[in-house]
Protein backbone atom coordinates (compact mmCIF):
# COMPACT_ATOMS: atom_id res chain seq x y z
CA UNK A 1 0.00 0.00 0.00
CA UNK A 2 1.01 3.26 -0.44
CA UNK A 3 1.09 6.57 1.77
CA UNK A 4 2.10 8.77 -0.72
CA UNK A 5 0.92 9.09 -4.59
CA UNK A 6 1.74 12.34 -6.49
CA UNK A 7 1.15 13.04 -10.30
CA UNK A 8 2.44 15.52 -11.97
CA UNK A 9 2.43 17.48 -8.90
CA UNK A 10 3.36 21.48 -9.48
CA UNK A 11 3.73 24.65 -7.54
CA UNK A 12 4.43 28.01 -9.17
CA UNK A 13 5.26 31.37 -7.85
CA UNK A 14 4.87 34.13 -10.04
CA UNK A 15 5.53 31.74 -12.83
CA UNK A 16 8.28 30.13 -11.33
CA UNK A 17 8.04 26.45 -10.71
CA UNK A 18 9.27 25.80 -6.66
CA UNK A 19 8.01 22.25 -7.80
CA UNK A 20 7.71 21.20 -11.07
CA UNK A 21 5.36 18.32 -12.21
CA UNK A 22 7.28 15.59 -9.49
CA UNK A 23 5.70 12.48 -9.17
CA UNK A 24 5.98 10.17 -6.09
CA UNK A 25 5.11 7.15 -4.79
CA UNK A 26 5.76 6.12 -1.25
CA UNK A 27 4.96 2.61 0.27
CA UNK A 28 3.84 2.78 3.72
CA UNK A 29 6.26 1.20 6.10
CA UNK A 30 9.47 2.96 5.19
CA UNK A 31 11.45 5.59 5.49
CA UNK A 32 11.66 7.54 2.03
CA UNK A 33 14.17 10.42 2.21
CA UNK A 34 14.03 13.77 0.07
CA UNK A 35 17.15 15.27 -0.59
CA UNK A 36 18.03 18.32 -2.74
CA UNK A 37 20.42 21.33 -2.79
CA UNK A 38 19.39 24.80 -1.15
CA UNK A 39 16.44 25.87 -2.64
CA UNK A 40 15.37 22.56 -4.43
CA UNK A 41 12.03 23.13 -3.89
CA UNK A 42 12.45 20.06 -0.95
CA UNK A 43 10.36 22.40 1.97
CA UNK A 44 7.98 23.29 -0.90
CA UNK A 45 7.05 20.21 -1.46
CA UNK A 46 6.44 19.32 1.62
CA UNK A 47 3.88 21.96 2.03
CA UNK A 48 2.20 20.32 -0.81
CA UNK A 49 2.50 16.94 0.82
CA UNK A 50 1.10 18.29 4.25
CA UNK A 51 -1.83 19.99 2.55
CA UNK A 52 -0.70 23.44 3.65
CA UNK A 53 -0.43 24.54 0.69
CA UNK A 54 -2.41 24.02 -2.69
CA UNK A 55 -1.07 22.73 -5.89
CA UNK A 56 -1.12 25.08 -8.62
CA UNK A 57 -1.62 21.31 -11.11
CA UNK A 58 -1.38 17.73 -10.62
CA UNK A 59 -2.84 15.30 -8.39
CA UNK A 60 -2.05 13.73 -4.56
CA UNK A 61 -3.55 11.38 -2.46
CA UNK A 62 -1.87 11.01 0.96
CA UNK A 63 -3.06 7.68 2.73
CA UNK A 64 -5.33 6.80 0.11
CA UNK A 65 -7.34 10.45 0.34
CA UNK A 66 -7.83 12.90 -1.88
CA UNK A 67 -5.64 16.09 -0.95
CA UNK A 68 -8.17 18.50 -2.32
CA UNK A 69 -10.70 17.23 -1.36
CA UNK A 70 -10.17 16.01 2.26
CA UNK A 71 -7.44 18.26 3.48
CA UNK A 72 -8.42 18.42 7.10
CA UNK A 73 -8.71 14.90 6.92
CA UNK A 74 -5.10 13.98 5.78
CA UNK A 75 -4.01 16.51 8.14
CA UNK A 76 -5.67 14.41 10.96
CA UNK A 77 -3.68 11.32 10.24
CA UNK A 78 -0.02 12.78 9.76
CA UNK A 79 2.40 14.33 11.96
CA UNK A 80 4.43 17.45 10.75
CA UNK A 81 7.70 18.68 11.69
CA UNK A 82 8.59 21.98 9.41
CA UNK A 83 12.06 23.15 9.04
CA UNK A 84 11.41 26.39 11.14
CA UNK A 85 11.35 26.40 14.40
CA UNK A 86 8.38 26.23 16.12
CA UNK A 87 7.49 26.60 20.02
CA UNK A 88 5.47 28.32 22.29
CA UNK A 89 8.15 30.90 24.36
CA UNK A 90 6.16 30.96 27.73
CA UNK A 91 5.65 27.35 28.22
CA UNK A 92 7.65 24.72 30.38
CA UNK A 93 8.97 21.48 28.05
CA UNK A 94 6.55 19.08 29.92
CA UNK A 95 3.53 21.90 29.89
CA UNK A 96 4.37 22.01 25.34
CA UNK A 97 4.18 18.68 25.30
CA UNK A 98 0.81 18.38 27.27
CA UNK A 99 -0.39 21.21 25.87
CA UNK A 100 0.00 19.62 21.97
CA UNK A 101 -1.46 16.43 23.38
CA UNK A 102 -4.74 18.45 24.44
CA UNK A 103 -4.77 20.01 20.79
CA UNK A 104 -4.43 16.84 18.92
CA UNK A 105 -7.09 15.70 21.37
CA UNK A 106 -5.49 13.36 22.94
CA UNK A 107 -6.81 11.97 26.27
CA UNK A 108 -5.51 13.21 29.35
CA UNK A 109 -4.30 9.97 30.80
CA UNK A 110 -2.55 8.75 27.70
CA UNK A 111 -1.04 12.67 27.75
CA UNK A 112 0.28 12.01 30.99
CA UNK A 113 1.86 8.90 29.93
CA UNK A 114 3.57 10.24 26.76
CA UNK A 115 4.78 13.26 28.30
CA UNK A 116 6.82 10.96 30.88
CA UNK A 117 8.18 8.68 27.97
CA UNK A 118 9.11 11.59 25.18
CA UNK A 119 10.54 13.15 28.37
CA UNK A 120 12.84 9.87 28.26
CA UNK A 121 13.20 8.85 24.99
CA UNK A 122 14.54 12.51 24.16
CA UNK A 123 16.67 13.62 26.66
CA UNK A 124 14.86 15.96 28.19
CA UNK A 125 14.07 15.18 31.90
CA UNK A 126 16.90 17.64 33.18
CA UNK A 127 15.26 20.14 31.53
CA UNK A 128 11.14 19.14 31.98
CA UNK A 129 10.55 22.71 34.23
CA UNK A 130 12.94 24.88 31.92
CA UNK A 131 10.64 27.42 29.35
CA UNK A 132 10.79 26.51 26.03
CA UNK A 133 12.22 30.42 25.25
CA UNK A 134 15.53 29.25 27.31
CA UNK A 135 16.21 26.43 25.37
CA UNK A 136 19.52 25.87 23.07
CA UNK A 137 18.83 25.31 19.00
CA UNK A 138 19.15 21.31 20.03
CA UNK A 139 17.24 21.18 23.16
CA UNK A 140 14.32 23.25 20.92
CA UNK A 141 14.83 21.06 18.31
CA UNK A 142 14.44 17.94 20.38
CA UNK A 143 11.34 19.48 22.19
CA UNK A 144 10.13 19.93 18.79
CA UNK A 145 10.17 16.93 17.06
CA UNK A 146 9.51 14.67 20.99
CA UNK A 147 5.95 17.04 20.58
CA UNK A 148 5.03 15.34 17.15
CA UNK A 149 4.89 11.63 19.05
CA UNK A 150 2.52 13.03 21.95
CA UNK A 151 -0.45 12.21 19.13
CA UNK A 152 -1.03 9.08 17.47
CA UNK A 153 -0.11 9.20 12.85
CA UNK A 154 0.03 7.13 10.03
CA UNK A 155 2.76 9.08 8.22
CA UNK A 156 5.35 11.60 9.35
CA UNK A 157 6.99 14.49 7.63
CA UNK A 158 10.33 15.86 8.88
CA UNK A 159 11.75 18.30 7.01
CA UNK A 160 15.78 18.38 8.62
CA UNK A 161 14.56 17.05 11.89
CA UNK A 162 18.85 17.03 12.91
CA UNK A 163 19.23 20.62 12.06
CA UNK A 164 20.86 21.90 15.38
CA UNK A 165 21.50 18.45 17.36
CA UNK A 166 25.10 16.71 18.29
CA UNK A 167 26.22 13.73 16.89
CA UNK A 168 24.70 11.55 20.14
CA UNK A 169 21.53 13.21 19.97
CA UNK A 170 21.08 12.89 16.38
CA UNK A 171 21.97 8.96 16.25
CA UNK A 172 19.54 8.62 19.35
CA UNK A 173 16.62 10.40 17.38
CA UNK A 174 17.57 8.38 14.31
CA UNK A 175 17.25 5.06 16.07
CA UNK A 176 14.21 6.30 18.11
CA UNK A 177 12.77 6.84 14.18
CA UNK A 178 13.97 3.22 13.04
CA UNK A 179 12.26 1.74 16.34
CA UNK A 180 8.47 4.07 15.05
CA UNK A 181 9.14 2.43 11.50
CA UNK A 182 9.10 -1.14 12.52
CA UNK A 183 6.38 -0.59 14.18
CA UNK A 184 4.05 0.90 11.20
CA UNK A 185 5.34 4.26 11.19
CA UNK A 186 5.93 5.78 7.45
CA UNK A 187 8.76 8.74 7.16
CA UNK A 188 9.21 11.28 4.57
CA UNK A 189 12.00 12.54 5.48
CA UNK A 190 14.36 15.46 4.07
CA UNK A 191 18.20 16.30 5.21
CA UNK A 192 21.14 17.50 4.14
CA UNK A 193 23.38 15.16 5.78
CA UNK A 194 23.49 12.52 3.47
CA UNK A 195 25.18 10.19 5.50
CA UNK A 196 21.77 10.37 7.91
CA UNK A 197 19.69 9.41 4.76
CA UNK A 198 22.27 6.18 4.10
CA UNK A 199 21.85 5.47 7.46
CA UNK A 200 17.83 5.56 7.67
CA UNK A 201 16.63 5.41 4.79
CA UNK A 202 14.78 2.84 3.04
CA UNK A 203 14.24 4.80 -1.03
CA UNK A 204 15.71 8.07 -1.47
CA UNK A 205 14.35 10.75 -4.39
CA UNK A 206 16.92 13.33 -5.78
CA UNK A 207 15.17 16.58 -6.27
CA UNK A 208 16.73 19.90 -8.18
CA UNK A 209 15.09 22.79 -9.76
CA UNK A 210 11.92 21.54 -8.47
CA UNK A 211 12.00 18.32 -10.73
CA UNK A 212 12.63 14.65 -9.33
CA UNK A 213 15.96 13.64 -10.85
CA UNK A 214 16.99 10.43 -9.48
CA UNK A 215 14.71 7.74 -7.11
CA UNK A 216 15.77 4.61 -5.82
CA UNK A 217 16.91 2.51 -2.55
CA UNK A 218 20.44 3.87 -1.31
CA UNK A 219 22.37 0.72 -2.52
CA UNK A 220 20.79 0.79 -5.64
CA UNK A 221 22.06 4.91 -6.46
CA UNK A 222 25.31 3.94 -5.52
CA UNK A 223 25.20 0.85 -8.21
CA UNK A 224 23.29 3.62 -10.82
CA UNK A 225 25.65 6.27 -10.37
CA UNK A 226 28.66 5.16 -8.30
CA UNK A 227 30.44 3.26 -10.61
CA UNK A 228 33.82 5.26 -10.11
CA UNK A 229 35.62 3.85 -7.45
CA UNK A 230 38.30 5.28 -5.71
CA UNK A 231 41.51 3.13 -4.48
CA UNK A 232 44.28 4.58 -2.50
CA UNK A 233 48.33 3.17 -2.68
CA UNK A 234 50.36 3.89 0.32
CA UNK A 235 54.14 3.71 -0.15
CA UNK A 236 56.51 2.59 2.07
CA UNK A 237 59.41 5.41 1.27
CA UNK A 238 59.15 8.13 -1.55
CA UNK A 239 60.16 6.91 -5.06
CA UNK A 240 61.59 10.27 -7.05
CA UNK A 241 60.76 7.88 -10.42
CA UNK A 242 57.57 7.30 -9.65
CA UNK A 243 56.16 10.27 -11.48
CA UNK A 244 57.58 8.83 -14.70
CA UNK A 245 56.81 5.68 -14.08
CA UNK A 246 53.02 5.96 -13.45
CA UNK A 247 53.03 9.00 -16.35
CA UNK A 248 51.36 6.14 -19.05
CA UNK A 249 48.71 5.30 -16.55
CA UNK A 250 45.28 7.06 -17.20
CA UNK A 251 43.06 8.21 -13.86
CA UNK A 252 45.82 7.76 -11.39
CA UNK A 253 47.30 10.45 -9.67
CA UNK A 254 50.58 11.02 -7.06
CA UNK A 255 49.79 12.79 -3.79
CA UNK A 256 53.05 13.45 -2.31
CA UNK A 257 52.11 15.51 0.84
CA UNK A 258 51.09 12.81 2.85
CA UNK A 259 53.71 10.82 2.17
CA UNK A 260 53.64 8.87 -0.86
CA UNK A 261 49.93 8.14 -1.81
CA UNK A 262 48.73 7.24 -5.41
CA UNK A 263 45.05 7.51 -6.00
CA UNK A 264 42.85 5.55 -7.99
CA UNK A 265 39.51 6.78 -9.01
CA UNK A 266 38.27 5.60 -12.06
CA UNK A 267 35.30 3.54 -13.43
CA UNK A 268 37.81 0.69 -14.18
CA UNK A 269 39.66 1.25 -10.88
CA UNK A 270 39.72 -2.75 -10.36
CA UNK A 271 41.94 -2.68 -14.14
CA UNK A 272 43.95 -0.06 -13.56
CA UNK A 273 44.81 -1.19 -10.14
CA UNK A 274 46.37 -4.27 -11.69
CA UNK A 275 48.36 -2.48 -14.12
CA UNK A 276 49.99 -0.22 -11.48
CA UNK A 277 50.82 -2.86 -9.34
CA UNK A 278 52.63 -4.63 -12.20
CA UNK A 279 54.79 -1.62 -12.54
CA UNK A 280 55.71 -1.26 -8.78
CA UNK A 281 56.30 -4.64 -8.66
CA UNK A 282 58.59 -4.64 -11.68
CA UNK A 283 60.54 -1.58 -9.91
CA UNK A 284 60.89 -3.29 -6.14
CA UNK A 285 58.56 -0.34 -5.13
CA UNK A 286 56.86 -1.87 -1.69
CA UNK A 287 53.38 -1.36 -0.50
CA UNK A 288 52.83 -0.32 2.78
CA UNK A 289 49.05 -0.18 2.75
CA UNK A 290 45.94 -0.31 -0.15
CA UNK A 291 42.77 0.96 0.44
CA UNK A 292 39.36 1.01 -1.59
CA UNK A 293 37.00 3.84 -0.23
CA UNK A 294 33.15 2.26 -0.63
CA UNK A 295 30.79 4.59 -2.66
CA UNK A 296 28.95 7.26 -0.83
CA UNK A 297 25.81 8.82 -1.04
CA UNK A 298 27.13 11.63 -1.08
CA UNK A 299 29.30 11.71 -4.31
CA UNK A 300 26.43 10.05 -5.93
CA UNK A 301 24.33 12.88 -5.13
CA UNK A 302 26.70 15.43 -6.11
CA UNK A 303 27.34 13.80 -9.18
CA UNK A 304 23.52 13.52 -10.32
CA UNK A 305 23.06 17.14 -9.25
CA UNK A 306 25.92 18.53 -11.43
CA UNK A 307 24.23 16.58 -14.43
CA UNK A 308 21.13 17.69 -14.02
CA UNK A 309 22.90 21.35 -13.31
CA UNK A 310 24.54 20.38 -16.85
CA UNK A 311 21.62 19.22 -18.61
CA UNK A 312 19.59 21.76 -17.78
CA UNK A 313 22.05 24.49 -18.94
CA UNK B 1 -13.50 18.18 22.38
CA UNK B 2 -14.59 20.18 19.59
CA UNK B 3 -11.01 21.99 17.97
CA UNK B 4 -12.17 25.35 19.02
CA UNK B 5 -12.15 24.79 22.81
CA UNK B 6 -9.01 23.21 21.71
CA UNK B 7 -7.50 25.84 20.38
CA UNK B 8 -9.33 28.24 23.08
CA UNK B 9 -7.51 26.58 25.95
CA UNK B 10 -4.21 26.47 24.11
CA UNK B 11 -4.56 29.94 24.02
CA UNK B 12 -5.61 31.02 27.06
CA UNK B 13 -2.92 29.14 28.85
CA UNK B 14 -0.12 30.87 26.61
CA UNK B 15 -1.60 33.81 26.46
CA UNK B 16 -2.61 34.58 30.68
CA UNK B 17 0.52 35.07 31.88
CA UNK B 18 1.24 36.45 35.25
CA UNK B 19 2.21 40.12 33.97
CA UNK B 20 -0.80 40.18 31.78
CA UNK B 21 -3.24 39.87 34.56
CA UNK B 22 -1.85 42.20 36.96
CA UNK B 23 -1.26 44.53 34.42
CA UNK B 24 -4.72 43.83 33.29
CA UNK B 25 -6.30 44.84 36.78
CA UNK B 26 -3.78 47.17 38.44
CA UNK B 27 -3.52 49.75 35.52
CA UNK B 28 -7.35 50.53 35.18
CA UNK B 29 -7.61 50.47 39.48
CA UNK B 30 -4.46 52.82 39.72
CA UNK B 31 -6.95 55.12 37.06
CA UNK B 32 -9.87 54.57 38.89
CA UNK B 33 -8.44 55.26 42.58
CA UNK B 34 -5.93 57.74 41.98
CA UNK B 35 -6.50 59.53 39.13
CA UNK B 36 -10.33 59.19 39.95
CA UNK B 37 -10.39 60.44 43.56
CA UNK B 38 -7.13 63.11 43.06
CA UNK B 39 -9.23 64.97 39.82
CA UNK B 40 -12.16 65.50 42.13
CA UNK B 41 -10.46 68.67 43.16
CA UNK B 42 -10.59 70.06 39.63
CA UNK B 43 -13.66 68.27 38.12
CA UNK B 44 -16.68 68.57 40.71
CA UNK B 45 -19.30 66.81 38.32
CA UNK B 46 -19.67 65.16 35.34
CA UNK B 47 -22.67 65.76 33.01
CA UNK B 48 -24.46 62.65 31.75
CA UNK B 49 -27.57 62.57 30.20
CA UNK B 50 -30.00 64.15 32.53
CA UNK B 51 -27.51 63.52 35.57
CA UNK B 52 -24.50 64.38 37.60
CA UNK B 53 -22.16 61.99 38.17
CA UNK B 54 -18.88 62.60 40.64
CA UNK B 55 -15.85 61.62 38.35
CA UNK B 56 -14.87 58.67 40.06
CA UNK B 57 -17.87 57.24 38.72
CA UNK B 58 -17.80 58.44 35.84
CA UNK B 59 -14.25 57.26 35.00
CA UNK B 60 -14.97 53.96 36.80
CA UNK B 61 -17.71 53.14 33.91
CA UNK B 62 -15.10 54.39 31.61
CA UNK B 63 -12.32 51.79 32.42
CA UNK B 64 -14.99 48.62 31.97
CA UNK B 65 -14.90 49.72 28.48
CA UNK B 66 -10.98 50.76 28.31
CA UNK B 67 -10.23 47.13 30.11
CA UNK B 68 -12.17 45.28 27.55
CA UNK B 69 -10.08 47.27 24.63
CA UNK B 70 -6.89 46.52 26.24
CA UNK B 71 -7.54 42.86 27.09
CA UNK B 72 -8.23 42.38 23.42
CA UNK B 73 -4.59 43.37 22.74
CA UNK B 74 -4.20 39.26 23.73
CA UNK B 75 -5.87 38.32 19.95
CA UNK B 76 -3.27 40.69 18.14
CA UNK B 77 -0.34 38.98 20.30
CA UNK B 78 -1.15 35.40 20.11
CA UNK B 79 -1.08 35.46 16.09
CA UNK B 80 1.89 37.96 16.33
CA UNK B 81 3.72 35.30 18.14
CA UNK B 82 2.24 32.55 16.28
CA UNK B 83 3.74 33.51 13.82
CA UNK B 84 6.84 34.58 14.69
CA UNK B 85 7.72 31.38 16.27
CA UNK B 86 6.42 29.23 13.81
CA UNK B 87 3.31 27.92 15.69
CA UNK B 88 0.71 29.81 12.87
CA UNK B 89 2.16 27.40 10.62
CA UNK B 90 2.57 24.14 13.17
CA UNK B 91 -0.97 24.71 14.25
CA UNK B 92 -2.34 24.74 10.51
CA UNK B 93 -0.24 21.63 9.71
CA UNK B 94 -2.71 19.63 12.11
CA UNK B 95 -6.19 19.13 12.70
CA UNK B 96 -7.28 22.29 12.04
CA UNK B 97 -8.87 24.53 9.84
CA UNK B 98 -7.92 28.65 9.14
CA UNK B 99 -11.55 29.38 10.31
CA UNK B 100 -11.25 27.19 13.19
CA UNK B 101 -7.70 29.13 14.07
CA UNK B 102 -9.71 32.68 14.10
CA UNK B 103 -12.87 31.60 15.69
CA UNK B 104 -10.23 30.02 18.76
CA UNK B 105 -9.49 33.79 18.88
CA UNK B 106 -12.51 35.37 19.03
CA UNK B 107 -13.88 32.89 21.59
CA UNK B 108 -10.73 33.80 23.47
CA UNK B 109 -10.83 37.37 23.40
CA UNK B 110 -14.67 37.00 24.23
CA UNK B 111 -13.73 35.54 27.38
CA UNK B 112 -11.25 37.54 28.11
CA UNK B 113 -13.22 40.50 27.33
CA UNK B 114 -16.21 39.11 29.51
CA UNK B 115 -13.71 38.79 32.38
CA UNK B 116 -12.33 42.07 32.18
CA UNK B 117 -15.42 43.65 32.35
CA UNK B 118 -17.28 41.20 34.87
CA UNK B 119 -13.94 42.31 37.33
CA UNK B 120 -13.26 46.05 36.89
CA UNK B 121 -17.54 46.56 37.32
CA UNK B 122 -17.20 44.09 40.48
CA UNK B 123 -13.54 46.22 41.85
CA UNK B 124 -15.34 49.47 40.80
CA UNK B 125 -18.66 48.88 42.28
CA UNK B 126 -18.24 50.78 45.44
CA UNK B 127 -17.51 53.43 43.25
CA UNK B 128 -20.44 53.87 40.92
CA UNK B 129 -22.77 51.82 42.85
CA UNK B 130 -24.49 55.28 44.34
CA UNK B 131 -25.14 56.75 40.66
CA UNK B 132 -26.05 52.89 39.55
CA UNK B 133 -29.69 52.09 38.19
CA UNK B 134 -29.64 48.03 37.62
CA UNK B 135 -32.86 47.55 34.89
CA UNK B 136 -33.34 44.03 33.07
CA UNK B 137 -30.92 45.83 30.69
CA UNK B 138 -27.90 46.16 32.05
CA UNK B 139 -26.25 43.03 32.37
CA UNK B 140 -27.22 41.70 28.73
CA UNK B 141 -25.66 45.42 27.92
CA UNK B 142 -22.64 44.98 29.16
CA UNK B 143 -22.46 41.08 27.94
CA UNK B 144 -23.30 43.26 24.91
CA UNK B 145 -20.64 45.56 24.98
CA UNK B 146 -18.06 43.13 26.08
CA UNK B 147 -18.64 40.83 23.22
CA UNK B 148 -19.09 43.64 20.31
CA UNK B 149 -16.02 45.63 22.00
CA UNK B 150 -13.65 42.02 22.21
CA UNK B 151 -14.65 40.89 18.66
CA UNK B 152 -13.81 44.83 17.40
CA UNK B 153 -10.83 45.31 19.10
CA UNK B 154 -9.46 42.02 18.58
CA UNK B 155 -10.23 42.51 14.74
CA UNK B 156 -7.76 45.59 15.13
CA UNK B 157 -5.21 44.38 16.86
CA UNK B 158 -5.12 40.97 14.39
CA UNK B 159 -5.59 43.07 11.26
CA UNK B 160 -2.24 44.72 12.85
CA UNK B 161 -0.27 41.55 13.36
CA UNK B 162 -1.07 39.85 10.30
CA UNK B 163 0.40 43.68 8.47
CA UNK B 164 3.57 44.16 11.01
CA UNK B 165 6.54 41.60 10.82
CA UNK B 166 8.93 43.30 13.03
CA UNK B 167 8.95 42.90 16.97
CA UNK B 168 9.50 46.61 17.44
CA UNK B 169 6.96 47.64 14.42
CA UNK B 170 4.34 45.83 15.81
CA UNK B 171 4.73 47.19 19.79
CA UNK B 172 5.13 50.85 18.36
CA UNK B 173 2.07 50.62 16.19
CA UNK B 174 0.04 48.68 18.21
CA UNK B 175 0.56 51.16 21.56
CA UNK B 176 0.26 54.20 19.12
CA UNK B 177 -3.18 52.77 18.21
CA UNK B 178 -4.66 51.87 21.52
CA UNK B 179 -3.42 55.11 23.07
CA UNK B 180 -5.06 57.66 20.42
CA UNK B 181 -8.06 55.42 21.11
CA UNK B 182 -7.91 55.32 25.28
CA UNK B 183 -7.36 59.36 25.33
CA UNK B 184 -9.80 60.71 22.13
CA UNK B 185 -12.03 58.45 23.52
CA UNK B 186 -15.24 59.66 26.27
CA UNK B 187 -13.36 56.86 28.77
CA UNK B 188 -11.72 59.85 30.55
CA UNK B 189 -13.89 62.38 30.30
CA UNK B 190 -17.64 63.33 28.49
CA UNK B 191 -17.96 64.55 24.69
CA UNK B 192 -20.04 67.34 25.72
CA UNK B 193 -18.25 70.71 26.26
CA UNK B 194 -15.35 69.21 25.02
CA UNK B 195 -13.60 71.70 22.36
CA UNK B 196 -14.42 71.16 18.62
CA UNK B 197 -12.82 69.34 16.30
CA UNK B 198 -11.88 67.07 19.31
CA UNK B 199 -15.44 66.69 20.26
CA UNK B 200 -15.87 64.95 16.82
CA UNK B 201 -13.44 63.48 17.05
CA UNK B 202 -14.35 61.33 19.34
CA UNK B 203 -17.07 60.13 17.69
CA UNK B 204 -14.88 58.82 14.88
CA UNK B 205 -13.07 56.28 17.92
CA UNK B 206 -15.20 53.09 18.49
CA UNK B 207 -13.87 53.11 21.80
CA UNK B 208 -16.73 55.89 22.60
CA UNK B 209 -19.39 53.73 21.65
CA UNK B 210 -18.36 50.97 23.45
CA UNK B 211 -17.99 53.17 26.53
CA UNK B 212 -21.34 54.92 26.09
CA UNK B 213 -22.91 51.73 25.85
CA UNK B 214 -21.72 50.23 28.88
CA UNK B 215 -22.29 53.74 30.80
CA UNK B 216 -25.71 53.30 29.43
CA UNK B 217 -26.56 49.60 30.43
CA UNK B 218 -24.94 50.76 34.14
CA UNK B 219 -26.82 53.81 35.46
CA UNK B 220 -30.00 53.25 33.09
CA UNK B 221 -29.72 55.58 30.59
CA UNK B 222 -30.51 53.71 27.77
CA UNK B 223 -32.02 56.52 24.85
CA UNK B 224 -32.47 56.06 21.03
CA UNK B 225 -28.86 57.54 20.62
CA UNK B 226 -27.62 54.55 22.74
CA UNK B 227 -29.10 52.07 20.60
CA UNK B 228 -27.87 53.60 17.43
CA UNK B 229 -24.17 53.19 19.08
CA UNK B 230 -24.94 50.06 19.72
CA UNK B 231 -25.93 49.20 15.87
CA UNK B 232 -22.27 50.95 14.84
CA UNK B 233 -21.01 49.16 17.40
CA UNK B 234 -22.25 45.57 15.63
CA UNK B 235 -21.45 47.07 12.02
CA UNK B 236 -17.71 48.20 12.74
CA UNK B 237 -17.04 44.96 14.71
CA UNK B 238 -18.46 42.72 11.94
CA UNK B 239 -16.98 45.20 9.16
CA UNK B 240 -13.55 44.63 10.75
CA UNK B 241 -14.07 41.00 11.86
CA UNK B 242 -14.13 40.00 7.85
CA UNK B 243 -11.63 41.99 7.05
CA UNK B 244 -9.60 40.18 10.01
CA UNK B 245 -10.33 36.99 8.69
CA UNK B 246 -9.72 37.85 4.98
CA UNK B 247 -6.08 38.87 5.88
CA UNK B 248 -5.19 36.04 7.99
CA UNK B 249 -7.06 33.16 5.20
CA UNK B 250 -4.56 35.12 2.76
CA UNK B 251 -1.63 34.91 5.35
CA UNK B 252 1.25 32.57 3.30
CA UNK B 253 3.04 30.51 4.61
Amino acid sequence: MSSIVAKSLSKSYNSVNAVDGIDLNVKSGQVFGFLGPNGAGKSTAIKLLTTLIPPTSGELQILGINAKENPLEIRCRIGVVLQQPSYEPSLSVEKSLEKYGLMWDVPRKTRKERVEELLSDFDLQDIRKKKTEDLSIGQRRRLQVAREFMHDMELLFLDEPTIGLDPSARRKLLDFLKRKVKDGLTIFFTTHVLTEAEYICDKIAIINKGKIIAVDSPDDLKNRFGRKKTIKIHLSKINENLTNLLSEVKDCKIDFTTGSNIIINSDESEAILLQVLQILNSNNITIEDLSAMPTNLEEIFLKVVDESNESNN
Amino acid sequence: MNPIIRLTNRNLTIALNPGFLIWQVIFPLIYIFVAGFAYTSLIAVVPFENMKLNYPAFLSTGMIGFNIMNSTLISGIIIWNDRRHGMFEQILSGPFTRAQYILSNVVTIGIVGLVSAALIAFIAYPVFAESSTFSILTIPIIIFASITGSLLFGSIASIISTRIKSSEGFNVIINTVFLFFAFVSTAFYPASGTPEPLATIFYLNPLTYLVDVVRAGIFGSFTNFVVIEMLVLIGLASSLFIIATKLLTKLDF
